[in-house]
């Protein structure tokens, strides 16, 4: 597990998600954490200290694995890239069609007759 | 394995079981190219909730309940997140606000 800044942590989740466009996945995992042991948090809790929480993000593409702990002040800022790659990335899942057929019988047709080919050619084993 | 079938009812139970258990709930989300799926999964070891899609819109809303869980793991469970949800409903009015009169 490869423990990294903010920045490069992004970089390595764009350059994931890039070398897994045609064959496997991206996972994501975020969770609530202190980085500290159980033994040092129980010290910390009955010397009165206060424990300061982060969130911890781990990216794998099933070879690699990176992480990244963003705390408080940080989180907006990499919330906002986060969602930027997450947009410029997610490009094959489908479209709305029923809005399409709402609008007008003929783009419908048209639109269906296209989506009728993206899907025979994705079910493709 | 658990999946809820609307989204509203998936964040409603993820953010109630994060703040049931802060220290060991986990939110994962795996995203394959090549098939066009996205899965979300939120569990305590305990319960599993898992919600799949291969629509774009999920895709947006899923960007908010991203917001949601980085501002709760981020600041703390106890944050409120009315205010994730409530800038965005501020900021949608003010756009409708731009209007012809200059």
């Amino acid at each position: 597990m490869v423990r990294l800044q903010l920045d490069p942590f992004l970089n390595e989740l764009t350059s994931m998600f890039q070398h897994t466009t045609e064959k496997g996945s991206v996972w994501v995992t975020l969770k609530h954490s202190t980085d500290k042991s159980l033994v040092q948090r129980n010290k910390m809790a009955s010397a009165g200290k206060e424990l300061e929480y982060k969130c911890l993000v781990r990216a794998t593409d099933g070879k690699k694995n990176i992480s990244t702990l963003v705390g408080a002040k940080d989180h907006q800022r990499f919330q906002a890239s986060y969602a930027t790659i997450l947009k410029a990335r997610m490009t094959s899942l489908k479209k709305r069609e029923k809005k399409d057929k709402r609008k007008a019988p003929d783009a419908a047709d048209k639109k269906q007759q296209v989506s009728k080919k993206r899907s025979t050619t994705t079910a493709k084993p | 394995m658990v999946y809820v079938i609307t989204w509203d009812d998936f964040v409603e139970q993820s953010v109630k079981l994060f703040r049931s258990n802060p220290d060991k709930t986990r939110y994962v989300m795996k995203y394959r190219h090549s098939d066009g799926k996205l899965v979300l999964k939120v569990t305590d070891d305990k319960q599993c909730l898992k919600f799949k899609t291969d629509q774009a819109q999920d895709a947006k809303k899923m960007e908010k309940l991203n917001n949601i869980f980085f501002t709760l793991m981020a600041r703390g469970p106890e944050t409120d997140i009315t205010e994730v949800t409530g800038k965005e409903q501020a900021a949608q009015p003010a756009k409708k606000g731009r209007g012809r009169k200059q």
